[in-house]
């Protein structure tokens, strides 16, 4: 399995705080890795350190590593320097580098309040790729492909307070997968939820991942949930203290 | 049981943080700003009436057993109004009381001037201005009671009965002299009818009260919102802990009426105690005295509860949801739907305004009623424009931007409205002005002083006295007799003379004074005299339009950059999010501004043409023609109004650019 993102000795300090103390992890293709650790032990920080929407005091974020199909336009992704630094380094990207990154090659599930209330359904899946500059009426229709599969067929054109929590998130789902991405973020994907709802969601967004063919790294507290994850990270004090795989149908 | 909703409130407040405080702290500078606004207004408007009722002794008011006679004449120097009160106590009759502004009524020979006639009497040469009044020992004053205005130039002349200047001849009769020439015996001053140049003031100063009360009303009601995304949050937690609705809608209602409260009274303390400086600004005749601009008391503390409460009603509705609801605006399930009925309503209500002003005449209160009722109709059919244009626009709409503005256009229509509204209205304000700056026809008079006569053998020894004078005085002109039948000259027909003089101003300020004792009882006069009343008319709608006109712009600038910014507050996670996920500043930005754009084009182009239509109606009511160059003014006003708010909106950029930077500052 190649990795597709990884980070490598990464540190990041809120003030006297440090919620990340040195992390290395990699991800591979497919790959599903759940983050578990107490409130405070800088399980949030990493994925969003990872995502690239912190940028680390020290250390590297990698996609794809010194792969160059990449995807993206040769001029987002930096050449190695002089120095010798890493091609496909994302952390030291400009911001406006970084946002395009994470629109095309990411994908991004919360824990609630994602999806733009005044929106159907149909279009808040679809405005990523509106965003991409898919015309409207085919942006839909890639949109609409995704509601079967989820379980959503008919609620295309509910808006986000007329479907049930469950129903948001595998809104949010479609929305995070549309793009094609090489990972989907998932930040307590199924905290809003109750047990039920909770595995559903959990067992959708893990299977409809791995069959797009992208990597998942999911932050939860939930231990239930993690263990849909084929490995699970444990971070305590921004450090890694363990690291347990599964093998995951 | 004591209630625990205001220690609760106040605790929450005290431990808002920075940006709690922040954002009431802007609350309270636009609750204080609309507070002051809207006192000034009001003080212009009472004040106004006030210096109105302070000329109407001038007046003479026919007495049946009168005791002495009073004669009003108008001179101008320097295009400036000099109102010559002249008053002869009739022998064997009563002592008449002394007029406003004088302690005794005065005595033959007497001569009283306001300080600032006093003033330019010292410093323009005698033969310009001081020789047309008698020459006494020395000059009385005239007191504040007496005068409009501080800038008022005013004299009271004492003569005799038989003095040509109280004579009949002083009674004045053509059409020119109207409001400006009277005379009659009078036992008192208890007349009622203001000078020419106060008795439209406030006519004028109410009707742009009028266009300008909304969009104040709007921006207090936009300081109401501020702060809101915050409050709802906390207090959705609170009702998640148990609170009740009522508690919920209670502690709203006491933050909000605190910080508009203390906002408001900042405001009117500082208009209180800016008086004196807000006296300086003139406005028809001129300054003010600083108590002609207090409004009192009762307008005072209705003013202060007027803005606490619109802003303590605009912050409870803004929280109903949570009220209603402990998971708030998550919920939003169903978008506000406008009905149909609005547009029947507008339609009626503007079929109503149109038939109502067909006649053309149209007085101050109706047309105020009228105003209220239009803007009352707009409240009501705003919302359902934007709601059409919004599902028009979202059909059809190809960019994100522009789908995101067009489905938040049909989710929230009045609150879209809301944004655009005061721009909207002051549209309406900036199509009625630009337009309605009257233009009056009539004969161009320049430089021609006329003197009447008593008959045509009169004239002539006048004309050969005239040039004789005016040589001796070194005034170039030529003095010429029209015949009684031209009315074309400034003589509009009577008997008398004209001098066309050579030079400027001094000179005719020089030959109408050397002429004076020529006129047996009449004043010399200028087109300044003829035109007096069409010049008033004209020159209190240019201020009262660009006054009115810069205050709605930065009114509804200033309200637009609120909501703007209390939308982002209102949306910051959404927002946050979404820039997490990848999308554009850029792209949430123009998002933002196409929300405001669109209705805006749409519906402040429909109050644009209204304000033209009105400014029509206005001008054929005054017999006026439609003021050519208006068309220009008003595209201006449109492209510098469409430009201020879209400037205002622009404004938020950085703080949408800071609440979604980085969404999850923690250490988790």
């Amino acid at each position: 399995m190649s990795t597709v993102l990884a980070g490598h000795g990464l540190i990041k300090k809120y003030g006297a705080t440090t919620a990340l103390a040195g992390v290395d992890v990699e991800v591979g293709e497919r790959d599903s890795l759940a983050i578990m650790g107490p409130s405070g032990s800088g399980k949030s920080t990493l994925l969003h350190t990872l995502a690239g929407v912190i940028r680390p005091d020290e250390g590297q974020v990698l996609l794809r590593g010194e792969r160059s199909e990449m995807g993206v336009p040769p001029a987002e992704v930096p050449q190695p320097s002089a120095g010798g630094a890493p091609r496909g380094r994302i952390d030291n990207l400009g911001e406006n580098r970084l946002s395009a990154l994470r629109r095309k090659r990411f994908g991004f599930v919360f824990q609630f309040g994602q999806l733009l209330p005044e929106l159907p359904a149909e279009e808040n899946v679809a405005l990523p790729l509106m965003l991409e500059g898919t015309p409207r009426k085919q942006a839909v229709a890639r949109a609409r492909r995704w509601f079967a599969p989820l379980g959503l067929d008919g609620l295309e054109k509910r808006r986000p307070g007329q479907l049930s929590g469950g129903q948001a998130q595998r809104v949010a789902i479609a929305r995070a997968l549309v793009v094609e991405p090489d990972v989907v973020f998932a930040d307590e994907p199924t905290g809003a939820l109750d047990q039920h709802t909770s595995t559903e969601v959990i067992q959708l967004l893990t299977a409809v991942t791995r069959e797009s063919g992208a990597a998942l790294v999911m932050v939860t507290h939930d231990a239930d949930v993690a263990a849909h994850c084929g490995r699970i990270l444990h971070v305590r004090d921004g450090r890694i203290s363990s690291h347990s795989q599964y093998t995951v149908g | 049981m004591r209630s625990s909703v205001l220690p609760l409130t106040w605790h929450l407040v005290r431990s808002s943080g920075r940006r709690g405080l922040q954002s009431r702290l802007l609350a309270a500078v636009v609750a204080a700003v609309s507070a002051f606004v809207l006192l000034m207004m009001i003080a212009v408007s009472l004040g106004s009436g006030e210096r109105a009722d302070r000329t109407a002794w001038r007046t003479p008011q026919a007495a049946k057993h009168g005791t002495a006679i009073e004669a009003l004449a108008t001179t101008f120097v320097r295009h400036e109004p000099v109102t010559v009160v002249s008053l002869a106590q009739l022998p064997g009759r009563k002592a008449t009381p002394a007029p406003p502004g004088l302690s005794t009524f005065p005595k033959r020979g007497e001569v009283y001037v306001s300080p600032a006639l006093a003033e330019l009497m010292r410093e323009l040469p005698a033969d310009q201005l001081a020789d047309r009044l008698p020459k006494p020992e020395s000059y009385g004053t005239i007191g504040a009671a007496g005068l409009a205005a501080p800038d008022e130039l005013v004299a009271v002349v004492g003569r005799a009965p038989s003095d040509p200047a109280v004579s009949k001849a002083a009674e004045g009769g053509n059409w020119y002299d109207k409001d400006r020439t009277a005379r009659a015996v009078v036992a008192g001053f208890s007349s009622t009818e203001p000078s020419l140049f106060t008795g439209l003031d406030q006519q004028m100063a109410v009707l742009g009260v009028a266009l300008l009360v909304m969009p104040v009303i709007v921006l207090a009601a936009a300081a109401g919102r501020l702060g809101a995304a915050r409050r709802e949050q906390r207090l959705a937690a609170l009702r998640l802990a148990g609170a009740t609705p009522r508690q919920i809608m209670a502690m709203t209602a006491a933050e909000a009426a605190a910080v508009g409260g203390a906002g408001a009274l900042t405001g009117a303390l500082a208009y209180a105690v800016l008086l004196p400086a807000l006296a300086e600004i003139p406005y028809g005749v001129g300054g003010w005295y600083t108590g002609q601009l207090w409004v009192g008391l009762p307008w005072f503390a209705a003013v202060v509860l007027a803005v606490t409460a619109l802003i303590t009603v605009s912050a409870v509705t803004m929280l109903r949801q949570v009220a209603t609801s402990p998971l708030g605006v998550a919920q939003q399930a169903n978008p506000r739907r406008t009905r149909m009925i609005r547009l029947v309503l507008f339609a009626a209500v503007l079929g109503y305004v149109l038939f109502t002003t067909q006649g053309g005449q149209l007085g101050a209160r109706q047309l105020v009623a009228l105003l209220a009722l239009f803007y009352g109709a707009f409240w009501l059919f705003g919302p359902w424009v934007v709601d059409r244009l919004g599902r028009i626009v979202g059909r059809y709409a190809r960019r994100p931007a522009t789908l995101l503005a067009a489905r938040r256009l049909s989710d929230d229509p009045s609150g879209a409205w809301r944004t655009v509204s005061g721009l909207v209205l002051a549209g309406f304000v900036a199509g009625f002005f630009s337009v309605s700056q009257l233009q009056f026809g009539g004969p161009e008079q320049q430089g021609q002083v006329a003197v009447l006569t008593a008959d045509s053998a009169a004239t002539r020894r006048a004309a050969a006295e005239a040039r004789t004078l005016l040589r001796e005085a070194g005034v170039t002109a030529t003095v010429t007799v029209p015949s009684e039948d031209d009315f074309g000259s400034s003589l509009g027909g009577s008997p008398g003379l004209i001098a066309r003089v050579s030079g400027g101003q001094a000179q005719i300020d020089t030959a109408m004074t050397v002429l004076t004792p020529l006129g047996a009882g009449r004043l010399p006069f200028t087109q300044d005299y003829t035109n007096a009343s069409d010049d008033v008319a004209l020159d209190r709608i240019g201020v009262v339009s660009t006054a009115t006109l810069v205050m709605s712009f930065l009114v509804a600038a200033v309200s637009a950059g609120l909501t703007a910014a209390a939308n982002v507050l209102d949306r910051r996670r959404v927002y946050g999010l979404l820039r997490l996920a990848g999308t554009p500043l850029k792209t949430l930005d123009r998002a933002r501004a196409r929300e405001t754009a669109l209705p805006l084009a749409v519906l402040a182009g429909g109050t644009t043409a209204m304000g033209v239509y009105g400014a029509f109606q206005f001008n054929k009511a005054a017999d006026s023609t439609m003021n050519a160059s208006g068309a220009l003014q008003l595209a201006v006003c449109v492209a510098v109004g469409t430009l201020a708010m879209l400037t205002a909106i622009g404004a938020s950029r950085p703080l949408l650019r800071k609440v979604t930077a980085e969404p999850t500052q923690t250490a988790d």
